[in-house]
């Protein structure tokens, strides 16, 4: 029995060389172990990757390699599938081996245009001076949804509103981290109010899909998310399709301006809740998922808790409403990416043909409404069609829940014929600041750019604002005035909008951080401008590259003179 | 039939299948759009992410990327419109914006650049992407070089990674224009978990993924800097992936997978950058002489210095040499050729043992592999090849997946059975070890080693006693039924549970999840076959397969994935000591007078030769005394392979013919320096019965000479009537008595493969066989029962450990090629051997520390790899390593029919290296 001796014969040895595990990253048992005891009896389907991420997230205050590693392992996943998606959504703090984790307090500051008109930079220069940047970290933010009480920051996760650092000083000194949770109706006050009775009724055959459908396309409605494509009609495409088939709500509010949404769910979630039944019922739903930005704490508080008290209830089945809570991305805002998303993968806008409507989720027909839509169909069940189609305005039927904020005296959500213009919205809202004279305004977010004061006799409806080259979306209105000027903002719409591309297409993704470079220079490269607005409009996978280019059109149009 | 959809194209009237886009028709009818993204490649899904191939559809309030969109009814599309074009250009310029200069291209000729040029961008008006914002080099990978600053984001090495090849590895990391390619973690390529197959690189279309050959220090290269190309086939292993040489002053620049039958593109680590090997300094140049005052024989020659033992000396004296000290020597001689060379070669190698020395003792590796499979196979269903090709997982439901490691071993062919996983195949694996298809699997069965038997019957138990079996197939294709019934009765899930370490659940519910398949296909490797039972093993597979009717049918079939490049063709060629060219028996005397007649010769032996290791214990036993070995390295392949080094100093004539100074070269009394696979013209047939044409990218090096004209030139001079000139002579013998190469000839193979049975000269052969019977007696397959063997070596408190063995990833069997080229000796430097962590724990061990493995044939220290794949008790040890051999340690115990040692089961014993021990190497 010999032991090999070194004779010439053995002619190679890499001996120190080779690899002391498989290639690549192995998982640690102790990280596998916290992952295990994380995810419980979760099931290890990858379209719960982003619920997973959530969980160590919360629990570390950041996703370290390790703990990646061990749930790439425990989900049966690739480590590229985990990374790539815990990278894309801004909430998710990803520490590699060899870097330090945040501390243990994030304070985000929003620097969308209404909290940028209301000093967002300097509270956000102020606070990253004044903070130890060892104990909190502050970042800048996209809009919050709570543009009416701008400056907004969320600190840990609880926002203040009209933030100074002497109340970011005080919640720090409080350990005041955590959502507050408004008053609102739950659901026990709802149901003895006659409360899911039209759902119910509905259940036991008082009226027919087809008959509820037509009551709602009766109403007018539309959906409320932006696009205003007429409900019950989106209901008939789904329901053509064979099952199993979903809903998905669309409660990423995230077009800057906008807080309708949070509005009706931090006071009555249970209409939505209601609608949204019902529009399940209507199309045969196999679940309901409700996709919840991440922004909004409070109101995932409140789902949760609701949901509960419906399954308690025996008015669903435990599981049957799926609620998701995004995770920092506009992007999923759009119903594809949102779909993406609640598969557990990054927010990639889907080509369209297919619609969502017959290849959504999981690849099954799916029905998605935006949050506000849902509170309508609600409404119509249980008090009709006029509810909706009773008001009439300058020749435009309905109402809109217009979220107004900026420049006026009392912002917020106003519930106003859909007829309503600019002037009477600034109206509703006890008119400009003090100090301030009318100069330009955001009709519907961002993608809808701006218009000049000039143009105030418009509905400020679906449809209306389309020939001035905008549209009014999600409503969501900001009044700008004499002290501002339509060249920033602008450019605070498109950097925003190179923030949050998800960068799958070209024109997208190159269009907008080019479009940045441009209108930083005093004087645009207009023609050049106009060409790359061209292509972003013509081009673009999804409606955020296509409609970016609103606020570059519309300034060149509309304030040349800044420009 | 498709519907067909007609639609208005550029004012033209265009039909378009139902699966075709617009992209796609534009190119059937001769319009070539602008594509960046989409890559015009089998497997590759277009994406539609670049919008470089916009055009507008009437109607529509945006334009539409053409490679995704397909048509319909009426359509009205305009590719040529200014509106599309001007779009296109402009998405060509804002992408140009932030790339190189071109002239420090990564690569000059890129498809980037080459669509910007011809849509006439060349620059860009808009301002550069901030430099901080750019990812810098990673060059942390040997073979390729990592430039993201070339890169536009358009996801096709994302596909290849994840859709074609199915590793997983890229990612699209982050978001908007910060997003970024990523490997695993955003680790660098070089210590991610990249196998680098390098399809990212092929798929690439902008440079930013390169061949590291391709690139100089300063990051520039041009992808069509060659002279010519060259198409060919793999050396490596039974997938036999068409590959494109690229040569520049005859030396191998790079490879490009091509459109061949089994890889479609594809290739592993290997067949892409495994071939500086033949430019190895090492590389055998002129014909070798041992020395009269050479040293004993022994291994003991520095390759890299031959002339201690040899002189060399012309072509004349060497195989006047050789032919001298064999020729007239009859059963002293013996042979093993290689199913490393060309059909031609190998049928030539048994003809020369069988007319040159009238007998059979003639065989080569497979005995080492595969033989018992096909033992079992000829036996059970009357042909030694698989019944379907492995692509034909395409069409399955199901697939079993057993002692065979795909990913490492059949890595082209592990991409396909991922990717069924992925269209939602149910994947089984069953094997001792954990692999990285585990992953992917419905079912993972990691049994107890040497318990297939067991486990097998246990599942055939289960669907006999719940009637799961397919009575009509079984009535009609079958013999043997009832006896296989009464025989699995004993075989009961919970009887076997105990022995196999499966539930009796799991058991089930793998048998229902198989016998309830549509379409099912079985797969294996080693694991199955390299076991005293391995012929009883695939008993089992078969029987498992003729029981649930799954043999015939598309998406069904048995396939043992064979492991070397021509193992299937070398054994059809008659390389084995029982058979002569398509197995026909030695024994029947008509067999042997039609090839004695094509030979002009007179009979030979009718007695089945010996095999491999029988050989060596003949060596032994004085019955043999001089060997021609052409391309097989026994000294490191074999058994107990001190035993059979020792067999090969002891014979008195020791001719080898090989590429390098194999180990076994070591104890030659005459070396004949060959060409490598890259240096020669011949056919090989892969594990999918497929024949393929393989070409000389470049000359040979010095005197080195083909296989055939060697083999012709030693026939010669052992007086035979040899006058081959080309292979194509030799094929054209070989199909006089081949039924195999029925219509298949050698100007078919020039132009493409053909897969046999070829039922026609036009067809391209059947993937699928025995759709309507078995070639045995009444066109029925057979039910072999089997029982439960143990291995012939089972752990005790002496050897408590259980010894596998196998391959890894870039290594090919002993290493004497994979260990002299540069990308796999870099990935794989060192002999290692691999157990679970824990294990090392329990021995005091580091990972990366040396450990003493010890069997009762002897002893080896290796550097010890911590992998949870393998099983507490038990230690993975590649045989690619001459510093630390594995088959030192194996055990020679052979099957009774294949004739196959027990390679994958040995008892043994592990400590943690000592410094006596480590002195004791030294």
């Amino acid at each position: 029995m010999n032991v090999q001796n070194n004779k010439p014969g053995i002619w190679k040895s890499g001996k120190g060389k080779g690899k002391v595990t498989p290639k690549g990253r192995q998982f640690d048992d102790a990280a596998l172990s916290d992952v295990r005891a994380l995810l419980g009896d979760s099931p290890r389907r990858a379209d719960l990757l982003i619920e997973h991420l959530h969980l160590i997230q919360d629990k570390f205050g950041h996703l370290s390699a390790a703990h990646l590693c061990a749930l790439a392992e425990e989900m049966r996943m690739s480590q590229a599938e985990v990374y790539e998606v815990a990278t894309f959504y801004a909430h998710f703090d990803v520490v590699k081996e060899d870097e330090a984790p945040p501390p243990d307090l994030t304070i985000r500051v929003c620097d969308s245009l209404s909290c940028e008109l209301a000093g967002a930079q300097q509270l956000l220069s102020a606070l990253k001076d004044g903070m130890d940047p060892a104990k909190v970290r502050v970042l800048r933010a996209p809009c919050m949804g709570r543009c009416d009480t701008a400056p907004v920051l969320e600190i840990g996760h609880n926002h203040i509103d009209h933030a100074t650092p002497e109340l970011v000083e005080a919640a720090i000194a409080r350990n005041d981290t955590h959502a507050h949770i408004p008053d609102y109706e739950k659901f026990a006050a709802y149901q003895a109010a006659g409360g899911y009775k039209a759902l119910a009724d509905l259940r036991g055959g008082s009226d027919t899909p087809d008959g509820v459908q037509d009551k709602v396309l009766a109403s007018g409605l539309r959906g409320l998310g932006g696009a205003g494509f007429p409900s019950g009609k989106k209901w008939s495409f789904v329901r053509a399709e064979g099952g199993p088939r979903y809903l998905a709500v669309n409660g990423d509010e995230g077009e800057p301006g906008t807080f309708k949404d949070r509005y009706y769910l931090e006071r009555t979630p249970h209409v939505f809740l209601e609608g949204m039944l019902i529009a399940a019922w209507a199309v045969e739903a196999e679940k309901c998922f409700i996709y919840m930005r991440d922004e909004y704490p409070a109101v995932l508080h409140i789902l949760a808790e609701e949901i509960k008290a419906l399954e308690d209830a025996g008015i669903v089945e435990p599981g049957y409403i799926d609620l998701r809570r995004g995770a920092g991305a506009y992007i999923c805002g759009e119903e594809s990416a949102m779909i993406e998303s609640i598969e557990g993968k990054r927010g990639m806008p889907r080509h369209r043909p297919p619609f969502v409507a017959q290849v959504g989720i999981f690849n099954r027909p799916t029905l998605v409404h935006n949050v506000e839509t849902l509170y309508w169909v609600s409404k119509i069940c249980r008090e009709g069609p006029e509810v909706l189609n009773s008001t009439e305005k300058n020749g435009r039927v309905g109402l809109r829940s217009y979220s107004v904020s900026g420049r006026v005296k009392n912002p917020g959500v106003h519930l106003l014929p859909a007829g309503s213009t600019i002037t009477d919205i600034i109206e509703a809202c006890g008119g400009m600041l003090d100090g301030h004279e009318f100069k330009a305004y955001q009709p519907g977010g961002p993608s809808a750019g701006l218009l000049p004061a000039s143009m105030n006799d418009i509905p400020m409806d679906f449809d209306t604002l389309q020939p001035h080259g905008t549209f009014i979306g999600s409503a969501a209105i900001v009044i700008l005035s004499d002290k501002d000027k339509a060249r920033d903002a602008a450019l605070n719409m498109l950097r925003f909008f190179e923030d949050e591309s998800c960068g799958q297409c070209t024109p997208c993704r190159v269009g907008c951080e080019k479009a940045v470079k441009l209108m930083q220079s005093d004087k645009w490269d207009q023609p050049l401008l106009e060409e790359l607005c061209d292509v972003m409009v013509d081009a673009s996978i999804c409606g955020l590259g296509q409609a970016a280019p609103n606020p570059i059109r519309l300034t060149m149009k509309h304030f040349a003179d800044e420009v | 039939m498709t519907k067909e959809i007609k639609f208005t194209l550029d004012g033209k009237e265009v039909s378009a299948g139902e699966d075709e886009t617009i992209w796609q028709v534009a190119k059937r009818v001769g319009t070539t759009i602008p594509h960046l993204c989409h890559k015009d490649a089998t497997g590759y899904r277009s994406d539609g992410n670049c919008r470089a191939c916009m055009v507008e559809i009437d109607g529509e309030r945006v334009l539409a990327a053409s490679c995704v969109r397909k048509p319909a009814e009426g359509m009205v599309v305009k590719s040529e419109s200014s509106r599309a074009t001007t779009a296109r250009k402009m998405v060509m310029e804002m992408l140009v914006a932030d790339q190189p200069e071109r002239d420090a291209a990564h690569d000059k000729s890129s498809h980037l650049w080459e669509m910007a040029d011809a849509q006439g961008v060349s620059e860009s008006r808009f301002p550069r992407i901030e430099k901080d914002r750019v990812p810098l080099l990673d060059d942390s990978h040997l073979a390729m070089s990592v430039n993201l600053d070339a890169c536009i984001h358009c996801n096709l090495c994302v596909r290849a990674c994840r859709e074609v090849q199915v590793n997983d590895v890229i990612g699209m990391s982050g978001r908007g224009h910060d997003a970024k390619i990523t490997f695993d973690f955003d680790d660098p390529m070089g210590s991610s978990s990249c196998v680098a197959c390098g399809e990212c690189v092929q798929a690439c279309p902008t440079g930013a993924l390169m061949p590291a050959t391709v690139v100089d220090e300063q990051q520039v290269g041009d992808s069509k800097d060659f002279d010519r190309e060259v198409k060919s086939v793999c050396p490596y292993c039974g997938v036999g992936c068409q590959l494109s040489f690229k040569i520049k002053d005859d030396k191998i620049a790079w490879v490009d997978g091509v459109e061949g039958p089994a890889n479609e593109n594809r290739l592993c680590v290997k067949g892409r950058f495994g071939f500086d090997y033949i430019a190895h300094p090492h590389r055998l140049t002129k014909p070798l002489i041992r020395r009269e005052d050479a040293p004993a024989k022994g291994l003991n020659v520095d390759p890299a210095n031959l002339m201690t033992h040899f002189r060399e000396a012309t072509w004349e004296e060497a195989l006047d040499a050789a032919a001298n000290g064999l020729k007239g020597r009859g059963t002293e001689i013996a042979g093993f050729g290689s199913a490393k060379c060309s059909n031609e070669e190998a049928y030539l190698f048994q003809k020369l043992i069988r007319q040159g020395f009238g007998h059979n003792n003639v065989d080569h590796c497979t005995r080492l592999c595969h033989a018992s499979s096909v033992a079992a196979l000829l036996e059970n269903v009357g042909s030694g090849a698989v019944t379907a090709t492995f692509n034909e997982i395409e069409n399955a439901d199901v697939a079993i997946v057993i002692g065979a490691n795909p990913t490492e071993n059949h890595p082209v062919a592990a991409t396909y059975f991922k990717q069924f996983t992925k269209r939602g195949g149910k994947l089984i694996i069953m094997d001792p070890r954990g692999t990285a298809m585990k992953r992917h699997a419905t079912h993972m069965l990691q049994f107890r080693p040497g318990t297939d038997v067991a486990m097998l019957n246990a599942i055939m138990n289960v669907i006999v006693e719940e009637k799961l079996y397919d009575e009509q197939y079984i009535a009609a294709f079958t013999e043997n039924w009832e006896a296989m019934k009464e025989h699995l009765k004993d075989f009961t899930p919970e009887k076997m549970a105990p022995l196999c370490g499966i539930e009796a659940d799991t058991l089930r519910a793998v048998a229902r999840d198989f016998a309830n398949a549509k379409a099912a296909m079985i797969f294996w490797g080693m694991g199955i076959s390299q076991h005293i039972h391995g012929t009883d093993n695939s008993r089992c597979l078969i029987s498992l397969a003729l029981m649930t009717g799954q043999v015939g049918r598309p998406g069904s079939g048995l396939h043992p994935l064979r492991g070397q490049n021509n193992v299937q063709g070398a054994s059809d060629a008659g390389l084995i000591p029982m058979f002569l060219p398509d197995y026909q028996s030695v024994e029947d005397d008509g067999v042997r007078s039609a090839f004695t007649d094509v030979w002009k010769s007179g009979d030979f032996s009718n007695k089945k030769g010996l095999t491999v290791v029988e050989i060596m214990d003949a060596i032994h036993a004085d019955q043999i005394k001089g060997m021609y070995i052409l391309g097989e390295n026994p000294a490191m392949s074999d058994p107990d392979a001190e035993h059979a080094r020792d067999a090969l100093a002891k014979l008195d004539c020791l001719v080898v013919q090989d590429i390098f100074l194999t180990e076994t070269a070591n104890y030659a009394d005459v070396v004949l320096p060959s060409s490598a696979w890259p240096e020669k013209t011949g056919t090989v047939t892969n594990t999918n019965r497929q024949v393929q044409m393989g070409r000389p990218a470049v000359p040979p090096p010095g005197d080195a000479k083909e296989d055939w004209w060697i083999t012709t030139e030693l026939a010669k001079r052992l007086g035979l009537n040899w006058d081959y000139t080309h292979p194509s002579q030799v094929f054209a013998e070989m199909a006089l008595n081949m039924r195999s190469l029925d219509n298949i000839t050698w100007e078919r193979l020039e132009n493409s493969a053909v897969t046999y049975p070829s039922l026609s000269p036009e067809d391209p052969g059947q993937p699928i066989v025995f759709s309507d019977g078995f070639p045995r007696k009444d066109g029925r397959a057979k039910f072999t029962p089997a029982n439960v063997t143990a291995p012939a070596e089972t752990p005790d408190s002496e050897y408590p450990m259980i010894l596998t063995t196998g391959r890894q990833l870039e290594h090919w069997h002993t290493g004497s090629m994979t260990r002299r080229a540069t990308v796999l000796d870099w990935a794989e430097p060192e002999a290692n051997a691999s157990l679970h962590p824990k294990t090392l724990r329990k021995l005091g061990v580091e990972p990366g520390g040396m450990i003493t493995l010890e069997t009762r044939r002897g002893k080896i220290n290796i550097m010890a790899r911590a992998d949870r794949a393998v099983a507490e008790d038990m230690v993975f040890l590649p045989f690619a390593y001459v510093e630390a051999a594995a088959n030192i340690l194996t055990n020679p115990k052979l099957d009774p029919f294949g004739k196959i040692p027990e390679f994958k089961f040995s008892a043994c014993r592990v400590t943690a290296a000592t410094t006596e021990t480590m002195t004791a190497a030294e």
